[in-house]
This record gives structure tokens, C-alpha cells and sequence, in this order.
């Protein structure tokens, strides 16, 4: 897919703006402040429905308006004539969040992500790897949720019993009443962890190479190591098993605690860097290492949008440049260009920062929310 | 707060009635006759005043037992377990179920306080436990969501051990509809749970 166009009612300061998107993408150049990273929020909202700023939805909200609505045109890439519309609404009093996909209410908001296929970099990004496990879980929910069948039901219900399960162990009635969540918990985790373990394996390999080709020197590697022992579990109903064991003998310490202490919610992924001696890059790092790992990720991330839904993601770069070295740079602007990207939506300060498909690329400008193409 | 504004917040308070419909309500029973508004609070109050909660099951009744446990012609061997009453009126519009009911009054929620204590589930180990008992199934009908489920798993570990047949609703494709449209968790269950032929 590909945005055509798209259409900004009330988001954050860009106001009322009807925008014709180029089939190859575009440069939107502008001084910080001004709304360049809120453009590309509104898109990337359309994916996934939330700000990727990790912003509530009533701060997206221009001031003084009550309702924001985004709509993107999106059309397939090879030319097909389908076109979809996906047009996303908040209302900040009744916090009412409405989409429709050309023009209908899909039955369960599930079914509204995912229908750009893009990809986000941003300077935050840095996040995964400096920031506590919950972050590397996020990042791992967020691209299983868009581009794997059941994920995010099999999550939001984990999550919905281990709530039901933690309650349960507080309220302290004894351990029956806490196993009565148990086939539940272990269902839904196993699928949760299957879904992660799968992709972890599946794109490590890819994760390596985009690291060592973005670094220009040895790889890095990941490694999931999962909240609770899998004792070499290779399929979903072991992983079932694996969880039921932990689960029964961790039962002191639950209760000790009041909490479940095993299980997904636990899980954590580690970067490691290759040479004569492993080292971990959250402890060891440099900050231009943990930048590549972060980018690798994200490349990662790419690869998976084209190979499962066969088309090319759109790439939208959110400043990505500023913070890395002039040698990286060249070597993921060098990537990118390889890698069959499709759409291209950059943000950069100034002109002269925009490096990538420096010709090819039209430059917009951006000024107090006004976008000039 | 004039009449009016009592009357149509009153309304605003029943489920699926928001404050426009509301008014709606009010202004539409204002223009019909009075003899309309009176059979309608007539009917409320009779409601209210003679609806209790049966005493052995806990369904809906306007004496002291339900017409289900009334009736004495239904199978007294088994039981029907539901989470509200008007989930018995659903059961009985399959006319395929000749059982009698049990209302547990919700399911069990340790995030909203709701255990055992707050069900009526000791009603029910009295039923079976009484002396004159003839029941031999329990058949769980609580919600097919995690909290139904969570309910279903409890009163099994309950019942079973008192030597009676504890079964569960099955769940799958409903009748008539195409296999396309049946979400993913509903087709992985009706699959797992596939019947010979």
C-alpha cells in the first residue's frame, strides 16, 4: 500500500488540511516545533490506531476542538485499482474513538490495524534498548499484533486473565481460586510466547545482518529469554506444558507476593554484540551501538511487513539522522535504498539534511502546523 | 429539577437510553393519553412489587417458586446453570431442555470483588445436597468468556467430587451461518471440539 492522500481535521496543530501524498513519498522540511513529527504521527496512527509518541488520545486533540479525524487514501502499490479508506475520529468529551474502513465500522477495532503496512523510525526509538523489558515487549506486541493472525487477541486476553488471576491471588482464598484462571492464563500465554519466540527466531538472522551492515564492523545478535523455563519446548501445546510447571511451582512465591511471576508478561529480549566475548549491549554499549540496534529492529520490522503481506512497507523517517554518525548514516541510507523500499515520508530541520533519494524525494515545508507542498 | 427532567433522567438511567432518547421518551408519553402513561407505571410498579427471585433457583418468579420449579413436570435430574435470570428465558425458548435452572447472579470477577460468597452457589450445594435431591448433571451454561469459563472450572472442582455428571455448553458455528465469517477463536474451538460423523 501507499498513501494518496490524506486528510487532517483538528490533529494536534496541523488544523485543516486536505494533503495529495506523492507516489514516491516525500521530504517534509521544517524547524523543530513547528509540527513535523505531528504529521507523521497522524499517519502512523492509521496502523495502529495510537500515537506512537505513547500520547493519550485526548492530547492529540488541537486545542479548543473537541473532535480530531484523520483520513488516509490508500492505494496497492502494483497499480491495482482498490483503494482503501481508513478514517480514524476522537471525540475528547465521551472519549469516543470511532474508524471505519471505507466508510464501514469494522466489527472489532482488531480489524482496523495494520492496513498501511508502514514502519516508523524515530529518535526515540532508542527506548527498546535503554528502557526496561516492558519496552522490548512493547516493540515485539506491537509488530506481532500487526502482521500475525490471533496475536493481539491471544495478548489482550492474557493479559485480561492475569489481571483476573493477580486479583485473585491479593484476595488470598487459597489456591483454588487462583487455578480456576490457570487454563486460560496458559492458553493464551503459550500463544503469546509462540507468536514471539517464532518471530525472534525467524528474523534474529536478519536482525544480525542489518545490524553488521548499519555498524560497518562485527554483528549483533538477539536473544529471547522467556519469563518462565521452557525446558525445550518446540511446539505450542509443550510451551502449554512448560508454563503449567512454572506456573505450579512458582505457587509459593505467588502467593508470597500476590502477584503471577511467571509467564510472557515477564519476558525479555537481549542484544548481544559478537566479537571475542559476547557482550550485552544494554550494559556495554556504546550510544551509537544501541542507535544501530534500535534501526536494526526497525529493519527487522520492514522485512516482516513485506514478507507477510507481500507488499512494500511505507518507511516513515522521523529525523533518524540528527543523532547518528556520518558513517552509519550513509551505510542505512545505502541499506534502504538496496532494500526494495516503497513510500518514503522523511522529517529533517533542514535541507540539507535530507539525504535520502536526495533528488527523487519532493520537498515539502512545514511552518506552524502549515504544510506547503 | 421539574417533572419533566426527573421523569426523562429516570429513562436516562435504563441501558441503551441516552439523554436525547430519553426526552424523547418523556415528550412522546406526555402527547399520548393519560390512561398510556398510567398503564405503563401501572405496569412497573406491578412489576417491582410482585418479581422476586425463586426461592429454590432463583429465576424470575411471582410466587415463591419459579413456573420452571413450579411445574412438576419437568426433569428434576438435571440442572441447567446460568449466570442471569434472563438467561433461563433463553434456554427455554430452545423448547429443547425439559430441566430445571440454577441462577448464580453474575460469574466469578476477583477484580470487581465477586466470589463465591457473593453467587449463589452455597443455594446450590444445598439443592444437591438436600435429602430428597434427585439431581444428577449439572450443566454449565455460563459465558463462553474468560470469567464464564473461570466460573464453569470452579463449580466443576465443586460438584464432581459429589459424584454428580458435570458438563459444559458446547461451543462452535452458530446455525446457519458461513464459515467465513465465524471469527478465528470460535472456528479453533468448534475444530477442537469436532464431533464423528
Amino acid at each position: 500500500m501507499r498513501l494518496s492522500e490524506l486528510s487532517l481535521r483538528h490533529f494536534r496543530n496541523l488544523g485543516v488540511q486536505d494533503l495529495q501524498i506523492p507516489e514516491e513519498g516525500l521530504a517534509l522540511v521544517g524547524e523543530n516545533a513547528h509540527g513535523k513529527s505531528n504529521l507523521l504521527e497522524a499517519i502512523y496512527y492509521l496502523e495502529t490506531l495510537r500515537s506512537f509518541r505513547g500520547a493519550r488520545d485526548d492530547q492529540l486533540v488541537a486545542f479548543g476542538q473537541d473532535v480530531f479525524r484523520i483520513v488516509g487514501t490508500m492505494e496497492d502499490a502494483r497499480g491495482s485499482d482498490a483503494t482503501l479508506r481508513v478514517a480514524a475520529a476522537f471525540q475528547r468529551a465521551g472519549r469516543r474513538k470511532k474508524v471505519t474502513l471505507s466508510g464501514d465500522e469494522p466489527p472489532r477495532l482488531g480489524d482496523a490495524l495494520g492496513h498501511l503496512g508502514a514502519v516508523i523510525f524515530s529518535p526515540a526509538d532508542i527506548a527498546v534498548v535503554n528502557d526496561g523489558p516492558s519496552e522490548r515487549r512493547r516493540f515485539l506486541d506491537i509488530v506481532l499484533s500487526l502482521n500475525t493472525d490471533g496475536y493481539l487477541e491471544a495478548l489482550q486476553r492474557y493479559r485480561h486473565v492475569l489481571a483476573q488471576r493477580n486479583a485473585a491471588l491479593r484476595e488470598n482464598r487459597g489456591q483454588s481460586m487462583v487455578r480456576i484462571w490457570d487454563r486460560h492464563l496458559v492458553e493464551f500465554g503459550a500463544r503469546v510466547v509462540e507468536g514471539r519466540r517464532r518471530w525472534l527466531r525467524d528474523r534474529g538472522p536478519l536482525f544480525s545482518r542489518y545490524y553488521a551492515e548499519v555498524s560497518g564492523g562485527p554483528a549483533a545478535t538477539l536473544e529471547y529469554r522467556p519469563g518462565f523455563a521452557l525446558e525445550g519446548a518446540t511446539d505450542g501445546e509443550e510451551v502449554e506444558t512448560a508454563l503449567c510447571r512454572a506456573l505450579e511451582a512458582s505457587s509459593s512465591r505467588e502467593f508470597r507476593t500476590g502477584t503471577t511471576v511467571v509467564g510472557p508478561h515477564r519476558d525479555e529480549v537481549r542484544f548481544y554484540l559478537e566479537g571475542e566475548r559476547e557482550l550485552d549491549v544494554r550494559e556495554f554499549g556504546s550510544g551509537g551501538q544501541r542507535r544501530t540496534v534500535a534501526l536494526a529492529l526497525r529493519l527487522a520490522e520492514a522485512a516482516t511487513i513485506r514478507e507477510v503481506r507481500g507488499r512494500e512497507p511505507v518507511i516513515l523517517l522521523d529525523d533518524v539522522f540528527a543523532e547518528l554518525d556520518a558513517g552509519r548514516s550513509e551505510r542505512i541510507l545505502d541499506l534502504m535504498e538496496r532494500e526494495e523500499t516503497g513510500q518514503v515520508i522523511l522529517t529533517a530541520p533542514k535541507e540539507s539534511d535530507v539525504r535520502f533519494r536526495s533528488d527523487a524525494l519532493p520537498r515539502w515545508h512545514i511552518r506552524c502546523g502549515q504544510i506547503e507542498a | 429539577m421539574s417533572v419533566i427532567e426527573e421523569l426523562a433522567r429516570e429513562f436516562g438511567r435504563l441501558p441503551g437510553v441516552g439523554p436525547k432518547t430519553a426526552q424523547r421518551l418523556v415528550y412522546h408519553l406526555l402527547k399520548s393519553s393519560p390512561d398510556d402513561g398510567r398503564r405503563l407505571a401501572g405496569a412497573i410498579r406491578e412489576a417491582m412489587e410482585r418479581i422476586r427471585p425463586c426461592g429454590r433457583c432463583g429465576n424470575f418468579a411471582e410466587a415463591e417458586l419459579c413456573d420452571v420449579c413450579a411445574s412438576g413436570r419437568r426433569d428434576e435430574d438435571v440442572v441447567c446453570v446460568v449466570e442471569e435470570a434472563f438467561e433461563v428465558a433463553a434456554v427455554e425458548r430452545t423448547g429443547s431442555y425439559r430441566g430445571l435452572y440454577h441462577v448464580l447472579g453474575g460469574h466469578l470477577s476477583p477484580l470487581d470483588g465477586i466470589g463465591p460468597d457473593e453467587l449463589n452457589v452455597a443455594q446450590l450445594l444445598e439443592r444437591v445436597r438436600a435429602p430428597e435431591s434427585r439431581i444428577r448433571e449439572l450443566i454449565l451454561a455460563t459465558s463462553a468468556g474468560v470469567e464464564g469459563e473461570a466460573t464453569a472450572v470452579y463449580l466443576e472442582g465443586l460438584f464432581r467430587p459429589l459424584g454428580l455428571r458435570v458438563t459444559r455448553l458446547a461451543r462452535g458455528i452458530p446455525v446457519g451461518s458461513d464459515l467465513e465469517y465465524v471469527d478465528g477463536s470460535t472456528l479453533a474451538e468448534a475444530l477442537s471440539g469436532r464431533r464423528e460423523m
